[in-house]
Parts: C-alpha cells; sequence; structure tokens
C-alpha cells in the first residue's frame, strides 16, 4: 500500500540551536550582510558535549582526555572555545597543529594523529606534544629528528589495526592505517632502540565503524599490547580508542522507520519515486528482489556519543568476559578518546538562500560541497525561514546547487517542506557543524566558499562575530 | 524405528491438535505442525539436508568447506551435517544476536565469522559492501566453498513442497487445511507448504508473518528485509501480517506452559500470529474450519534473549549477604584506610580486580579473588575467620569500600577497605610488582 503522506525526516534540535533559527531577523542580517552560504557555529554549545563525554568517564570511574578530532570542522570559534574548556585536540596536519597551539591548547592537551609528513613531526616534537604513530616508519623519522636537532624526548603511542579475535571472527574492513597488531614486537623493538628519543605511553585504535563488537575486539587487544609492553619494561599508562561516537540527527525514529520502508518500495517500483532520477541510495531491484545495501548513515541513532561510549565499555570484553570499562580500571589505564562529530553535535548550522524555483525544482545559492549532507549520507530535512509567514500545504522539491553541474544535487531525494518555498526565503540546514560544514567546500567555478561566523548569547540576546574573530572571552553588552 | 542416520530422522513430524480451550476459538480447529522436533532442532534441517545433498559429491572429492549466510538454525543443521561427511563448515553473519547460538555453533566446530558494520565515515560512492565482496568471493571457481545460498536456493522450497507440506495433507486426512500461517525468514517453508497446500486446495488462505520493524525475533525477517529474500514472492500470501517481540514470547509461553511444546520465538510468534487473524473470522462462521501454522524451532536456545526482554521470568528470590541491600550510611562508614597505613598492614591483602590485571601489577604478598567470585563467596558466609586481618583492595576504592561494610555487618571485626583504591597506591608511589 503506498504511503502518500509527506515523508518528513524532521532534524533533532537543541533548545538553544532552535531559538538561533527563531530568530529571522538575525539570520537575514546575517545572508545579507556576508553571503550564502554561511556558516554559523554556535560555541557555547559545546561544554555541554564535553560534559556529556566526562560524566560517561565519571560513571565508568575512569581518567583520561577527551580530544577533540580537529578535522570535524575548521571554525577557530568552536577550537577557541574548546580550548577554554578541559578537551584536548587531536590534530591531523600541520596546520592543524598550529592551529590548536595558537587557539590556546597548551602541548600537554595535544594528540597528532594519521600519517604525517616531517614538517608536521618536527613541531609536534619541539612543542612537545604526543605523537600517535601510524607506522614504524614514522617513530624511525621522529627519532632521526629529535637526535638530529637535539629535541627533547617525545612522548608517543602506537596506533594498531587488525586485530585477530577468538572464537566468533570477528571482521573489520581493512584499513590503511596502524600498525598491524601482530607486528607490535618489532615496533617495540624499534622503541627501545630509540629510548632516547622517544618514551611510548600507550597504544591506539581508531575503527571507521559503527559496529562496536569490533571495537571490543580492538580494546581487547591494545589491552593485551599494553600487557606487553609492561612485560617488557616499558612503562605504559594510557589506551586511546580514537573517535567514532556518531550523532542522532533525527527528532523522531518512526519518521526514519517508514521513510527508508518507502524508499525500498520505491526501489521495487512499488510507488512513485522519492528520488532523483530513481537514485536507490545503495539499493537496486534485481527482478523483484531488493538487493544492495543501503549506503546511508543510520540518521537515527538513540544510543550514540556518551551514550555509545558507555556501551562498549559496558560491553563484555570477547575474551576475557569481563566488561571493557572495568578492565580498563582494573588495569588502571587512562582512557583517551577523540570524538569529532559527536562533540560538534548540535554546535552549527549551514544557512542558504533560495535563488530560484521552478515546479519542484529548488535552487539555493550554494552547491552540494557547502552542505555536504549527501555525500556523506546522512538524510535530514532543512528548516524553511520566510520572510513573512504563508500557510500552504506541504511541498517536495528537490535541492538543486549553484554549479553547472548535473550532479550537483544538495538532495538527490525529494524533500518535504512545510509550504513551497519561494526565492529570498532562506533553508537551515541544521546539526551540520561536524564534517558537513567546510569539510568538502570548494572554490569550483570560483563559487566563493561560505564565511563562517560564530554566534552566543549575551544579554539575553544572539549577538555574532565573524569566526575568526572570535575569543571565549565575549564582548560585555555595554561595549555594543 | 531402525536408522542407517541421523538424516533419515529429519521430517515426518506430528501434526498435534491445540486444546480449545487454550487458544478459544469456537469454529476453527488449530493445529501446530511440530518442526522442532526435527533431529537438529528445527524446520531448516530439511532445507539443509534438500540443499547440501546434491552439493555433496563434489564437495567430499574437493574436501570443501560448507559455507552459509545464517543466523542460527540453518547453520546447525548445516554443521552437523558437514560433519558427518567429513566437511568443515562456515556461517558467515551480521545478524547473530543470541550468544547461546554462537556458543552451541561452536560446539557443532563451526567457524563464524561476523560481517563488519556500517562505516562511521560513510562514503556513499563505495558499493563494495562486505556481503557483495563475499559472494564474488564464493563464486570464483575453485575458491574452496560450496555455498548453499538458502535465500535463493530453490531447494528450499522443495524441502517443504515434496515434504512438510504433503504430510500436513495427509494427517488432515487428505484434506488442505484453510487457513496456513507461518513466520518468513527465506521464506522457504511458507512458499514450499503454501504450494503443496494449493495443489490440493486453491483456495488455503497463507498468512505470512514477519517482524515488526524495530523488532528483533531470532530467525525470521521484518517487513523490510524480506524484501532482500530471492525466495519470497508476495503472490504466495495472501496477506503478510507483522508480529512484535512481545507477542511472541506471549506466544511461546502459551506453548510452553499450557500446550506442552518447548516451542522458540518464531514459534510463538506463528501460534500468536494465527489466533489473533483468526480470531475475527471465527465470530462469523457458520461452518468449521482448520488452521495449521509451524512451530519452527526449540526454546532452549533463548534464555539470553527471553532474559534480556521478560527479566521477571527468571526472578530469583533474594539471597543472602547482597551488597546490595547496604544502606548509604553503611557504606559510607565502611572502615577505611589510607596508603600509609596500608603499606604496614599485617594481615592479608585481597585484591578484588580480574586476574588479568593482578598478573600485571599488584601489592606484594596479596592473594586475588575477582569481585565476582568475591561476591559469590559472601553469599555463603565469612570466607575468613574472625581473628584474621583482612585488607580488600580495588581500583578506586568503592567496591572494597562496599565489601568491608558487608563484611563489618556480617560480623567481621578487623576488615578494612584501601581508601582510594589501588590507583591512590599507585599515584602515592608504593611499589607493585609483576605475578
Ligand atoms: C584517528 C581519528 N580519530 C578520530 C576521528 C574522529 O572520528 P569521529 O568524528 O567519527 O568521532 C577520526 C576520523 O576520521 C580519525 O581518523
Ligand atoms: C526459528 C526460525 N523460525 C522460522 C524460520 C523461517 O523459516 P524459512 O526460512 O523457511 O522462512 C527460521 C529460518 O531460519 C527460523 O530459524
Amino acid at each position: 500500500m503506498p504511503d502518500l503522506k509527506p515523508l518528513h525526516l524532521t532534524p533533532r534540535t537543541a533548545p538553544a540551536l532552535r531559538s538561533v533559527l527563531d530568530d529571522p531577523a538575525l539570520l537575514t542580517q546575517l545572508i545579507n550582510g556576508l553571503g550564502s552560504p554561511l556558516n554559523i557555529v554556535l560555541p557555547d554549545l559545546l561544554e555541554a558535549n564535553v560534559e556529556a563525554f566526562r560524566e560517561s568517564y565519571r560513571r565508568h570511574r575512569l581518567r583520561g582526555r577527551i580530544y577533540f578530532a580537529h578535522k570535524a570542522n575548521r571554525s577557530a570559534a568552536l577550537l577557541r572555545r574548546l580550548a577554554a574548556t578541559e578537551a584536548g585536540a587531536d590534530v591531523a596536519s600541520l596546520a592543524e597543529l598550529q592551529h590548536a597551539l595558537g587557539a590556546g591548547f597548551t602541548p600537554d592537551r595535544i594528540m597528532a594523529t594519521g600519517p604525517k609528513n616531517r614538517e608536521f613531526l618536527w613541531l609536534a616534537a619541539r612543542t612537545g606534544v604526543i605523537v600517535n604513530a601510524d607506522s614504524p616508519g614514522e617513530l624511525t623519522d621522529l627519532a632521526d629528528l629529535v637526535a638530529a636537532h637535539g629535541l627533547p624526548r617525545v612522548r608517543v603511542m602506537v596506533r594498531l589495526s587488525g586485530f585477530a579475535s577468538q572464537g566468533v571472527q570477528v571482521i573489520s574492513r581493512r584499513s590503511r592505517f596502524g600498525v598491524p597488531s601482530r607486528a607490535l614486537a618489532e615496533v617495540l623493538d624499534l622503541l627501545e632502540k630509540h629510548r632516547e628519543e622517544l618514551e611510548l605511553v600507550g597504544v591506539a585504535y581508531h575503527l571507521d565503524t559503527i559496529g562496536w563488537p569490533e571495537k571490543a575486539v580492538a580494546l581487547e587487544g591494545c589491552l593485551a599490547a599494553l600487557e606487553e609492553c609492561q612485560a617488557r619494561g616499558l612503562p605504559v599508562r594510557s589506551v586511546d580508542i580514537g573517535g567514532g561516537f556518531g550523532v542522532n540527527y533525527l527528532a523522531d525514529g518512526a519518521e526514519w522507520e517508514r521513510y527508508t520502508s518507502e524508499l525500498a518500495q520505491a526501489v521495487l517500483g512499488k510507488r512513485e519515486p522519492m528520488t532523483w532520477n530513481g537514485h536507490g541510495y545503495g539499493l537496486r531491484n534485481d527482478a523483484g528482489t531488493l538487493r544492495g545495501v543501503l549506503g546511508l548513515y543510520p540518521a537515527h541513532r538513540p544510543v550514540s556519543g556518551a551514550g555509545y561510549l558507555d556501551q562498549l565499555l559496558g560491553a563484555d570484553a570477547p575474551g576475557l568476559r569481563r566488561p571493557l570499562g572495568s578492565l580498563l580500571l582494573d588495569t588502571m589505564y587512562d582512557l583517551d578518546i577523540e570524538p569529532g562529530r559527536a562533540l560538534l553535535d548540535q554546535c552549527g548550522l549551514v544557512l542558504t538562500r533560495v535563488l530560484e524555483v521552478r515546479g519542484e525544482l529548488v535552487r539555493l545559492d550554494c552547491n552540494a560541497r557547502d552542505v555536504s549532507l549527501e555525500e556523506h549520507g546522512v538524510l535530514m530535512d532543512p528548516v524553511l525561514i520566510s520572510r513573512e509567514s504563508r500557510s500552504d500545504d506541504p511541498a517536495g522539491v528537490y535541492l538543486l546547487g549553484n554549479l553547472c553541474l548535473e550532479a550537483d544535487l544538495i538532495t538527490r531525494r525529494k524533500v518535504f517542506l512545510p509550504r513551497r518555498p519561494e526565492p529570498g526565503d532562506l533553508l537551515a540546514f541544521v546539526n551540520t557543524a561536524g564534517y558537513f560544514m567546510d569539510f568538502s567546500a570548494t572554490q569550483a567555478l570560483l563559487q566563493p566558499i561560505g564565511r563562517k561566523v560564530a554566534v552566543y548569547r549575551d544579554g539575553g540576546v544572539w549577538r555574532w562575530c565573524l569566526d575568526e574573530q572570535y575569543w571565549p572571552v565575549h564582548p560585555r553588552a555595554e561595549e555594543s | 524405528m531402525r536408522f542407517d542416520d541421523m538424516t533419515e530422522a529429519i521430517g515426518n513430524t506430528p501434526l498435534v491438535r491445540i486444546d480449545p480451550a487454550v487458544h478459544g476459538l469456537r469454529n476453527i480447529d488449530l493445529y501446530a505442525k511440530m518442526e522442532l522436533l526435527n533431529p537438529f532442532g528445527s524446520l531448516k534441517d530439511r532445507a539443509a539436508l534438500a540443499m547440501l545433498r546434491p552439493l555433496l559429491p563434489g564437495a567430499t572429492e574437493r574436501g570443501d568447506t560448507v559455507v552459509e549466510l545464517s543466523s542460527g538454525n540453518t547453520a546447525k543443521a548445516l554443521a552437523m551435517l558437514a560433519g558427518m561427511h567429513g566437511l568443515p563448515f562456515k556461517s558467515v553473519t551480521n545478524r547473530m544476536k543470541v550468544p547461546e547460538v554462537k556458543d552451541l555453533l561452536l560446539l557443532l566446530g563451526a567457524e563464524i565469522e561476523e560481517l563488519p558494520g556500517q562505516a562511521e565515515c560513510l562514503d556513499p560512492t563505495d558499493t563494495e559492501d562486505p556481503l557483495t565482496r563475499m559472494h564474488q568471493a564464493l563464486a570464483a571457481n575453485g575458491s574452496g566453498y560450496v555455498h548453499t545460498d538458502q535465500y535463493f536456493n530453490e531447494n528450499n522450497v522443495e524441502a517443504h513442497l515434496s515434504g512438510t507440506g504433503p504430510e500436513i495433507v495427509k494427517d488432515l486426512d487428505g484434506r488442505a487445511p484453510d487457513y496456513f500461517i507461518a513466520c518468513v525468514g527465506t521464506a522457504g517453508s511458507s512458499t514450499g507448504v503454501a504450494r503443496a497446500l494449493r495443489q490440493h486446495d486453491p483456495d488455503v488462505r497463507v498468512i505470512g508473518l514477519v517482524a515488526r520493524k524495530s523488532d528483533f525475533i531470532p530467525g525470521i525477517r521484518t517487513i523490510d528485509e524480506v524484501h532482500e529474500v530471492g525466495l519470497f514472492d508476495p503472490g504466495v500470501y495472501d496477506t503478510v501480517e507483522t508480529i512484535g517481540t512481545d507477542e511472541a514470547i506471549d506466544g511461546m509461553l502459551t506453548l510452553i506452559r499450557r500446550c506442552g511444546t518447548p516451542a522458540g520465538p518464531t514459534g510463538g510468534g506463528a501460534y500468536q500470529g494465527a489466533v489473533r487473524h483468526l480470531r475475527e473470522l471465527d465470530a462469523s462462521l457458520t461452518e468449521r474450519r482448520t488452521a495449521v501454522f509451524i512451530v519452527c524451532d526449540r526454546m532452549e536456545s533463548y534464555l539470553s534473549y527471553l532474559r534480556e526482554r521478560r527479566p521477571e521470568l527468571f526472578g530469583r528470590p533474594a539471597r543472602n549477604n547482597d551488597h546490595r541491600a547496604l544502606s548509604d550510611a553503611e557504606v559510607r562508614d565502611a572502615p577505611t584506610i589510607g596508603v600509609e597505613e596500608a603499606r604496614d598492614w599485617p594481615g592479608l591483602v585481597v585484591d578484588l580486580r580480574s586476574p588479568y590485571a593482578y598478573q600485571a601489577k599488584h601489592i606484594a604478598g596479596s592473594i586475588n579473588i575477582v569481585d565476582e567470585i568475591f561476591d559469590e563467596l559472601l553469599h555463603g558466609g565469612l570466607p575468613f575467620s574472625r581473628t584474621q586481618q583482612v585488607l580488600l583492595v580495588c581500583p578506586v576504592g568503592e567496591k572494597s569500600a562496599r565489601y568491608a561494610a558487608l563484611l563489618h555487618r556480617m560480623g567481621h571485626p578487623s576488615v578494612r577497605s584501601l581508601a582510594g583504591g589501588i590507583i591512590a597506591w599507585r599515584d602515592a608511589g608504593a611499589e607493585l610488582v609483576r605475578a
């Protein structure tokens, strides 16, 4: 039975984010002054997100650092605001390291991850941040740099991958990163050789997966690796479990279920198409049978962020059959984490202007790289902001970008808005601070990359400044 | 009954009438096809045998591994059949959510591979999902595998078309029932039985049951997932209805507690779905009708599934000396000592952490009794004499304080907890040794 009611995917919005949307005068002024698209970040929401993770640590009686994975957003304001909390920064490039140092993170609060070049290694060693090594070659390079330049001993971690499971074989996708865990002994030989230059403080993993069973295998593997380090007299003290805690994007699980059910029906040809050219998001119709796999982020994720960390820590280690959190506590290791997306939950939105409306086609003054929801497989409706309140029927529309490229679709699916938009209306893509705002933005066709502003509450109203003007000491209300 | 091997015991299961006093239908005789009595425990024994039999000569000659995507019953049956022919069996799955089934399969000698979860940083252009890749690997010639492919294999249907279905007709004295109700996993059993019954009477009404989208009922598909099944043909069913976990468990309890039938969740779901569907019709009927549903497998593999969803079924009486019965004040007043005093502790030191952690680092001279076991010991009474001085040690001094309070309540005069635990000990620079 085809379901013809509009298929909404209502975003989850925190009260603070809501209240920005409820201020159309501010939003209109901003976009008129600074252009479309406009990236808006809300630095003051970060504190609660850090605290949610810390609360999970407390529940499990664990210590350790929460490093923000900077790659999720380039904003200076967000980084500076985080520097004012207890969080650390996970930096994955030379420029990110410079940015973090400049934002106020002292080196003891910075972890350098990912594959690194010599310049990145030098600045990391010179300033004394922890280097989370991706390969044995990187450790050798680092040791050589330290020796050649007479630098102080550097604290390092080793990122491991390819963990073996016993009994049930838990398979993980092959990763480009890290040292295979079975090659640990050789890495430890290397570290013993470079004792003068490198001080091993722990081991790490980061798995690009939603599945916690894989992470349980990896975490138990790290505990075994730490034990091997201890046995060789290397005084390790922490395990870094990377990022990937996820975000719950949608307000209503029932909408998500209904949407995905209907999508399957549409792919099977049992209802009118819901997508541009019948795109199936990975599903296809194979002689009446649904084949393929839904290539979408599970946008409704009740267990995410700090809740996901809780779930992992509460899960039994597959081999030792005791909760991973208890094992960490028993063995007295610190737990370090590198959440990116999850720490930015609710911390920003992308604002765009409607340029043209032609039937069900709505062209926006931005492109698909400026709001990369589709690229990341996250389906979530934008919020329509009209100048005057018109009442009208819901309208299903496709949102197109401003590049002269057939593929420049901001949504490949039909999006249902509460009414048909008109040129000049604004659309806000909320909760986009983590990866969907500036991660992929390009200057193709010399279209501008969106400016970024920080908004913050002061004297009972929202105030704003350019992202690079923001410091966590707000200008007082009387100055403005 | 004398057989040459266990496969001969597959099939010919009884059709048992459900007591009307239990189901309450006045005009419909309701029968259960007792597939749980198959030797390996489920209706999948039939499909497994039918699918594997034609592959066996080649597989045994080459020494291939039998492989299947299965969440449980098919894997169990295939593992046993493969074992009878000296072949290894491997189950690849991302759906095996019931721990007992995993352990059972390992006991049967099966190898289990769990597919990875979705990527957190999604790349929607990556069409090579793990499942597709696995299919490609299996299809390659000389891969060393034979794949029974239950979701697409016609022999899965055939097993029921020539077995289960005709048996039902025979037991109803040559007549097909008016209604047939079955849960849908691979759709093999429902499709095969429906075809057989309709050969006798094209008017048989077939009701397929699937799980509600957000519910998990082990062995069957949800309303969405069913479309991914190659054997699934919506035309087979007069209606496809959904059942929830709660209904399945309610039905299971009725079958177990009232009908002498130790059914699993899908048997319960089929019963409950059948009664729900038939109750409406029953009122308006003027002549007698018959209905048949399938009890697919047995209850024993689902204990943890039930414990999670209906903990009250397993309610155990309160035990003696339970630390959860302590008041906050008792815990706050637990006798503790600091690290300095603990360094000169003259008595026994009990480390409550996991053996794994104890091996790596502990206070010299301490003994290790992990908290779970210590807890168990205390239910039985004091595990050391009242004259023995005891210092309890845990990671941060919380658990040890609880147990010190409990021992105190049990009448032990000289038990102490190390304040701040072994982490405080380490942070004070006190010595720790390896085992
Ligand atoms: C090493 C490492 N740490 C942390 C992260 C952050 O992941 P997320 O934003 O999913 O928490 C990433 C993401 O790619 C990563 O590669
Ligand atoms: C417990 C249980 N019930 C029902 C079914 C459904 O049977 P079929 O696969 O023939 O649809 C299965 C199949 O795996 C099962 O394991």
